[in-house]
C-alpha cells in the first residue's frame, strides 16, 4: 500500500485545517463588540485571513520542525546531506500557491471593500479641476431613511461633535442605531485620526479639508473615540466617548441639548498643560504647542471621566469668552 | 572538500597581540581595508542598538501602567521617535552595511570594495550623524517629537520658535546618513558588478551577494526620493515655504508620499541581506545545497521591484482615495510570492539534511520561523479593510519588531556568530551562544506576540497613556521587553571575552563552502594571495566539487 | 545626445588588477550609478511640483500672473548649445587637439556662467519670493537646486581645465575627469529641458 506512507501527512494536514478553522472561530474574541454593519464584513474577513494565515504557518512550520527534530546529527558526524538543487515540479507548484491564495485574499478584500462603501476621501486632483465639493444626489441611504450628518471637528487636542440642524455642538457623539450616519471631519490644524475601535472604522482628517465617513451602527452602547493619527504632545489624552442610542432616545438627547446654554467641557489636554492655572503653564521641560481652549459645548462630557480631573475652577474662569472659533 | 587542519594556525601566534601592539588602533583609524571598515560598521552599529535598547526599555517601563507616570508626554514623544529613528538608521543600515562590506568582497573573489577611500569616509559619516542626532536631547525643547516619519505639520510647528530644534537636527542627520548610505550603495554595486573574479558569473555569486545588489539597488532608487522630501520639510520647519503647510495651502499628503515611497522599500533594504543571511548559514548547517538557488537568487531582485511601487498600504487610511487603496492592495500582496519561494526554499533546504543546532543556525531558524509569522500579519495588514481597523495600532508594532527584532536582528546575531571565527580568527562560547538565543527567542516573543490581541483591541501606537482594558497584554509585553534587553548580556560578554582570549579559530571551522572560506582566519590585508578562479556554483555540499581551480584561466572557460 | 560614454569605457577584466579603484572604467561606471540616483532626486521634485500644482486651486498667488517666458528661452538655449561644444571638446581631446580641447571646455564653462547670471537676473527682477505660496517656494526650490548643479558643473569644468596643463591629464587614455564632467554637463542640461518645459511651458 503506497497510500499508507502518506497518512502522516494527511492526517497532519487535516491536523492543521482543523486547527485552522477553531482559529479562524476564535478570531472572532480577539477584537471588540461589533457595533457597525461593516464590522460583521470586517471580522468575517479576518476570521477568512486567520484561517488561510494558520494553514501557511502551521503548514511551513510543521514541515521545518519536522526536519528539525528527525534530522540532527552528532557533532562529530561529518557526512553530508543529499546533494538535492532543486525540483522544478516542486518550485512551480509553490509560486502556484501563493500566487493563488494572494488572487483570493485581494478579491475577498476588494468585496469587502466595496460593501462596506464608507466613502472615505475623494480625489483631491478630481475636485480641484472641478471646483466643486462632492455633492450627493440625495440624503437618504438604501431603505430611504434620510442620513444622519454630523460635523466633527479635531483640533489639539480636542473633539467637538456639531449636529447642524439642531445647532447642538458636544464632546459626545450620540448616534441613532440602525441608520446609515454621515460624518464630515475636519481639523483646523494637524493631522488627526477618526477611530472608534468598536467600528473597525478609521480615518485621517487632513486639515482644512473636509472628509466623509459614513456607517451604519447596529449595537446600543457606549464606546471610545480614540486619534489615530499623531497629533503631538498630548496625543493620547485626545479621546472622546460614543454613544450608539435607541433613534428617540437620541432625538431626545438632541432636543435636551439644544435647550441647555453652552458650558465649556472638560479637556484632559488643557488640563494637564495648566494645571488649573490657565495663565501659566506648568514648566514641561520640552515645549508643547499650547492645548486650545476647552470647547464650548452644549453637551459636555459627563464629569468622572478622568480621575485626575484637576481643579477646575481655574479652567472656568478664563473661560469667559468660549473657544469655539 | 573542506576538511582543513585545526591546528595549523594556532601555534606561534599565540603572542602576536603583544608583538603586534598597535593591531587594535587600526579600529580606529582612518583604514581603507573593507574589513576593517566592516568591524568598524557593526561595533559602531552596535553601541547605537544599545542606545536605541535603552530607548525601547523606557518605552516598556513607561508603558507598564496604563497612566503616563514615568516620563513626561513630550519626553515620550521624543524617546520613540528618537528609538525607532536610531535602530532604523543608526543601527539596522549600519549594521548590514558593515556585514556587507566585510563579505562581500570576500565572497565574490575581490581585495577590496571598488572605492575604499569612498568607503571610509562613508563609514566615518555614521559616527557624525550619529552624534548629531543624539546631540538633540542637549536642547533646551529637546529632540524631534513626530515620529519616525517626522509628518508634517506637527513636525514643522517648532513650539519652542527656535532655529536649531530636534527635528532640525533630526533632518540634518537623516540627510547625511543618506549621503552615506548612497556613497555605500554606488560602492556596492560598482563592487558587485565589475569586480568579481574570474568564474564568478553571477549565478555563481552567494545569495547573500545577490540580496546586497537588490538591497543597494533599492537604495539608490529610493533614497533620493525621501531626499527630495526632506529638503521641502526644512525648508517649511526653516524657511516658512509651505510645501506641507496646511495653514498655507500646502499638501501635508505629499510629504507622506515622498516618505513612504523611501521608507517601503527601507524595510526590505533592511530585510534583504537578512535574507540573504539565512540562505548562506542554513546549507552549511545542514550539509545540504541551497534548494532552488537560482529561483532564491532572483526572487530577491523580484522582491526589489515589486516593492517600489507598494508604498501606500501606510497609508490606506489617511487621504487615499479607494481606488488607489485597491491598486496597492493588490500590489502588496503581490510581494508574498517571491517571498514565499524563500520560505518554502529555506525549509526545503533542512529537509532531510545533516543538521547541526550550533549558534548560529539555531538563530537563523528561529529567525525564519518569527519572518514566517511576521509576514502572515503583514499581508493582513495589506488587506484594506482589516489594515483601516488596525492601522496605527500595536498589531502594526507587533508586525514590524517580528522583522525588526524576530528576523533582522536574530539574523544578524546568527550572522555575526557564524562569522565571528573568520572575522577576529577565535571561536565564541558555544554555552554562551545558547543561551542568548533562547534568551532572545522567548523575549521576542513574549514581548511582541502581546502587542497583536492589544492592537487588534484597539490600543493605538505612540500613546504614552492607555485604558485600563489593554493593561494585561502589557504588562508580559514589558516582561518581554525587558528580557529582550538582558538578553544581549550574555551576547556582549561572548563577544568581549572570546575576542579577548577565546580558542584559535581555524580558516574553515565549520567546513562551508565559500571563498572566504578558503582565506586564513582572520583575512589578509589583500585577502586573497592570488585571486581566486571560481569554477563551480556555490553551496556544492554533498557533491565533492573544487569551489575553485588553480589551473589557468583558458583552461576554467574551455570547460565552461 | 550622448556618445561620450562608449561600452569601451565601461568594459574591464576585474581579473587583471592588483589594486582596485585605480580603474578608471570602476570609477565612470560608479559615476554613472551615481548620476541615475541622483536623476531620482530631480524625479522626486518633478513629481512634488506636478502633484502641488494639480492639487491647489489657487497657484499662482494674486499679484503674479505667471512667468516670462523669453529670457528663459534664450538662457534655455545657451545651456543647451553647451553640452554640443563640450561635446566638440571631446572629439578634439580625441583628435589630441589639446588647446581647441581647453578651448571648448573654456567656452562650455562660460555659457553656463552665462546661464546662471541669466538665472539670478531673472529671480531679481521677479515679483515674489520664496514663501510666496506653493508657486514661490517649488519655483525658487527647483530652479535653485538646478543652478546648484549648474555650478558645481562650472567647478567641475574649471578644475578638469587648470588640470589639463598639468601633465598625463587630459590624454584621450587618462581622462576619466573629464569623461565625468561631460557626462554631469549632459546630465544637468536634460534635467534643465524637463524642468523648463514643467515650469515655463506649462503654465
Ligand atoms: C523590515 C522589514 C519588513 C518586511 C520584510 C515587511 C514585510 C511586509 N509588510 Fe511590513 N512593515 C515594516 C517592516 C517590514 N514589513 C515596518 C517597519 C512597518 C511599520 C512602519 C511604521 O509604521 O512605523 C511595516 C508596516 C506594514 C504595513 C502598514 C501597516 C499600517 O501602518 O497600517 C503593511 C500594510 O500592508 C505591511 C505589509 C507587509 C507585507 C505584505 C509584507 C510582506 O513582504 C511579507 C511577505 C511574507 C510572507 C507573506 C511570508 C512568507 C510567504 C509565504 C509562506 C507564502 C504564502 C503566504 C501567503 C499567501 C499569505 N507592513
Ligand atoms: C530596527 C529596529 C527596531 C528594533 C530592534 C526595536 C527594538 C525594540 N522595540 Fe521598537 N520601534 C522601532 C524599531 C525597532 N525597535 C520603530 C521604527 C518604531 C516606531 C517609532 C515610531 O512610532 O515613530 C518602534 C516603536 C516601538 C514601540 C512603540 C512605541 C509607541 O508607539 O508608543 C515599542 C513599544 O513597546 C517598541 C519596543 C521595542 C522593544 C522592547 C525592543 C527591543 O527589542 C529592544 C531590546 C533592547 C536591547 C537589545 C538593548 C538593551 C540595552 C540595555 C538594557 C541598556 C544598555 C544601556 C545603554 C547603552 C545606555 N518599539
Ligand atoms: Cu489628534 Cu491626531
Ligand atoms: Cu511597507
Amino acid at each position: 500500500m503506497r497510500l499508507l506512507r502518506y497518512w502522516p501527512w494527511v492526517g497532519y494536514a487535516g491536523f492543521v485545517f482543523l486547527v485552522s478553522l477553531w482559529m479562524g472561530q476564535q478570531s472572532y474574541s480577539w477584537l471588540p463588540p461589533q457595533a457597525t454593519a461593516e464590522s460583521l464584513l470586517i471580522d468575517d474577513l479576518f476570521s477568512f485571513l486567520v484561517v488561510l494565515g494558520t494553514i501557511v504557518f502551521l503548514g511551513v512550520f510543521g514541515v521545518l520542525m519536522l526536519a528539525i527534530l528527525t534530522s540532527q546529527v552528532s557533532r562529530f558526524d561529518i557526512s553530508d546531506g543529499p546533494p538535492i538543487e532543486g525540483n522544478v515540479t516542486l518550485e512551480v507548484v509553490w509560486t502556484l500557491i501563493p500566487v493563488a491564495l494572494v488572487l483570493w485574499i485581494v478579491t475577498s478584500s476588494f468585496n469587502v471593500y466595496n460593501q462596506m462603501n464608507i466613502r472615505g476621501p475623494m480625489d483631491v486632483v478630481h475636485l480641484h479641476h472641478m471646483g466643486m465639493e462632492p455633492a450627493y444626489a440625495a440624503t437618504l441611504d438604501e431603505e430611504g431613511q434620510p442620513i444622519e450628518e454630523i460635523e466633527v471637528n479635531a483640533k489639539q487636542w480636542a473633539w467637538t461633535f456639531h449636529y447642524p440642524k439642531q445647532n447642538v455642538t458636544s464632546t459626545e457623539l450620540h448616534v441613532p442605531v440602525d441608520r446609515r450616519i454621515r460624518l464630515a471631519l475636519y481639523s483646523e490644524d494637524v493631522l488627526h485620526g477618526f477611530y472608534v475601535p468598536a467600528f473597525r472604522l478609521k480615518q485621517d482628517i487632513l486639515p482644512k479639508r473636509t472628509i466623509d465617513l459614513e456607517f451604519t451602527p447596529i449595537l446600543k452602547g457606549k464606546y471610545r473615540l480614540e486619534d489615530s493619527q499623531f497629533s503631538g504632545t498630548y496625543f493620547a489624552a485626545m479621546q472622546a466617548d460614543v454613544l450608539v442610542e435607541a433613534p428617540d432616545t437620541y432625538q431626545n438627547w438632541l432636543k435636551q441639548a439644544a435647550a441647555t446654554k453652552p458650558t465649556p467641557a472638560f479637556n484632559q489636554a488643557y488640563s494637564e498643560y495648566y494645571r488649573g492655572e490657565p495663565n501659566k503653564p506648568v514648566e514641561v521641560g520640552w515645549a508643547s504647542v499650547p492645548p486650545a481652549k476647552p470647547p464650548l459645548v452644549n453637551q459636555p462630557t459627563p464629569e468622572g471621566i478622568d480621575e485626575e480631573v484637576p481643579d477646575k475652577k481655574g479652567i472656568e474662569k478664563d473661560m469667559g469668552e468660549g473657544s469655539r472659533e | 572538500m573542506s576538511n582543513i587542519a585545526v591546528e595549523n594556525l594556532g601555534n606561534g601566534s599565540e603572542s602576536e597581540p603583544q608583538s603586534k601592539p598597535p593591531e587594535w588602533r587600526r579600529y580606529f583609524s582612518f583604514s581603507r581595508d573593507h574589513k576593517v571598515i566592516g568591524i568598524q560598521y557593526l561595533v559602531t552599529s552596535f553601541v547605537f542598538f544599545l542606545i536605541g535598547g535603552f530607548l525601547a526599555m523606557i518605552i516598556r517601563a513607561e508603558l507598564l501602567t496604563p497612566k503616563s507616570d514615568v516620563v513626561d508626554r513630550a519626553l515620550y514623544n521624543g524617546v520613540f521617535t528618537m528609538h525607532g529613528s536610531i535602530m532604523i538608521f543608526l543601527w539596522i543600515f549600519p549594521t548590514l552595511v558593515g556585514l556587507a562590506n566585510y563579505l562581500v568582497p570576500l565572497m565574490i573573489g575581490a581585495r577590496d570594495m571598488a572605492f575604499p577611500t569612498l568607503n571610509a569616509v562613508a563609514f566615518w559619516m555614521v559616527p557624525v550623524f550619529g552624534l548629531l542626532l543624539l546631540s538633540s536631547f542637549l536642547l533646551p525643547n529637546g529632540t524631534a517629537q513626530a515620529g519616525w516619519w517626522s509628518y508634517p505639520p506637527v513636525s514643522i510647528q517648532n513650539p519652542g520658535r527656535e532655529v536649531i530644534n530636534g527635528q532640525f537636527l533630526w533632518i540634518l542627520a537623516v540627510a547625511v546618513s543618506g549621503v552615506s548610505s548612497i556613497m555605500g550603495a554606488v560602492n556596492f554595486v560598482t563592487t558587485i558588478v565589475r569586480m568579481r573574479a574570474p568564474g564568478m558569473t553571477y549565478f555563481r555569486m552567494p545569495v547573500f551577494v545577490w540580496t546586497v545588489l537588490s538591497a543597494q539597488l533599492l537604495q539608490l532608487a529610493g533614497l533620493p526620493v525621501l531626499t527630495a522630501g526632506a529638503v521641502m520639510l526644512l525648508f517649511d520647519l526653516t524657511f516658512g515655504t509651505s510645501f506641507f503647510n496646511s495653514d498655507k495651502g500646502g499638501n501635508p499628503l505629499l510629504y507622506q508620499h515622498f516618505f513612504w515611497f523611501y521608507s517601503h522599500p527601507a524595510v526590505y533594504v533592511m530585510a534583504l541581506p537578512i535574507f540573504g543571511v539565512f540562505s548562506e548559514i542554513l546549507p552549511v548547517y545542514a550539509r545540504k545545497p541551497l534548494f532552488g538557488y537560482r529561483v532564491v537568487a532572483i526572487s530577491s531582485i523580484a522582491i526589489s521591484g515589486l516593492s517600489i511601487l507598494v508604498w501606500v498600504h501606510h497609508m490606506y487610511a489617511s487621504g487615499t482615495p479607494g481606488w488607489m487603496r485597491m491598486i496597492f492592495m493588490f500590489t502588496t500582496m503581490c510581494v508574498a510570492v517571491p517571498t514565499g519561494v524563500k520560505i518554502f526554499a529555506w525549509t526545503a533546504t533542512v529537509w532531510r539534511g545533516k543538521l547541526r543546532l550550533e549558534t548560529p543556525m539555531l538563530f537563523a531558524l528561529g529567525g525564519v520561523i518569527m519572518f514566517l509569522f511576521a509576514g502572515i500579519t503583514g499581508v493582513m495588514l495589506g488587506s484594506v479593510p482589516i489594515d483601516i481597523h488596525v492601522n496605527n495600532t500595536y498589531f502594526v508594532v507587533g508586525h514590524f519588531h517580528y522583522i525588526v527584532y524576530g528576523t533582522i536582528a536574530m539574523g544578524m546575531f546568527g550572522a555575526i556568530y557564524h562569522w565571528f571565527p573568520k572575522m577576529t580568527g577565535r571561536m565564541y562560547y558555544e554555552g554562551l551562544g545558547k543561551l542568548h538565543f533562547w534568551l532572545a527567542f522567548i523575549g521576542t516573543n513574549l514581548c511582541f506576540l502581546p502587542m497583536h490581541p492589544l492592537g487588534l483591541q484597539g490600543m493605538l501606537r505612540r500613546v504614552s497613556s492607555y485604558d485600563d482594558q489593554y493593561a494585561f497584554w502589557n504588562v508580559l509585553a514589558s516582561l518581554g521587553g525587558f528580557l529582550l534587553g538582558m538578553s544581549t548580556l550574555p551576547f556582549i560578554l561572548n563577544i568581549v571575552g572570546s575576542w579577548v582570549q577565546g580558542k584559535k579559530a581555524p580558516d574553515n571551522p565549520w567546513r562551508a563552502i565559500g571563498l572566504e572560506w578558503l582565506v586564513p582566519s582572520p583575512p589578509p590585508e589583500e585577502n586573497f594571495e592570488e585571486i581566486p578562479i571560481v569554477i563551480s556554483k556555490p553551496y556544492g555540499y554533498g557533491m565533492n566539487e573544487p569551489l575553485t581551480a588553480t589551473e589557468s584561466p583558458e583552461k576554467v572557460a574551455a570547460t565552461q | 545626445m550622448d556618445t561620450s560614454v562608449t561600452p569601451e569605457h565601461l568594459q574591464s577584466a576585474p581579473e587583471k588588477d592588483g589594486i582596485p579603484g585605480e580603474h578608471a572604467d570602476n570609477r565612470m561606471f560608479g559615476f554613472i550609478v551615481f548620476l541615475l540616483s541622483e536623476s531620482m532626486v530631480f524625479l522626486g521634485f518633478f513629481g512634488g511640483y506636478i502633484a502641488l500644482k494639480l492639487t491647489t486651486a489657487d497657484w499662482l498667488p494674486p499679484n503674479v500672473d505667471g512667468l516670462e517666458i523669453f529670457n528663459p528661452a534664450i538662457n534655455t538655449a545657451v545651456l543647451v548649445s553647451s553640452s554640443f561644444v563640450i561635446y566638440f571638446g571631446e572629439l578634439a581631446l580625441e583628435r589630441h587637439k589639446l588647446n581647441l580641447f581647453r578651448l571648448f571646455l573654456f567656452a562650455t564653462a562660460a555659457m553656463g556662467t552665462y546661464f546662471l547670471v541669466g538665472q539670478a537676473i531673472e529671480w531679481n527682477g521677479l515679483n515674489f519670493g520664496l514663501t510666496t505660496g506653493l508657486f514661490g517656494g517649488t519655483f525658487y526650490l527647483l530652479t535653485g537646486f538646478h543652478g546648484l548643479h549648474v555650478f558645481i558643473g562650472i567647478l567641475l569644468q574649471l578644475g578638469v581645465l587648470i588640470r589639463s596643463f598639468t601633465p598625463k591629464h587630459a590624454t584621450p587614455e587618462n581622462h576619466y575627469g573629464f569623461a565625468a564632467t561631460s557626462l554631469f554637463w549632459h546630465f544637468v542640461d536634460v534635467i534643465w529641458i524637463i524642468l523648463f518645459s514643467l515650469i515655463y511651458l506649462w503654465q
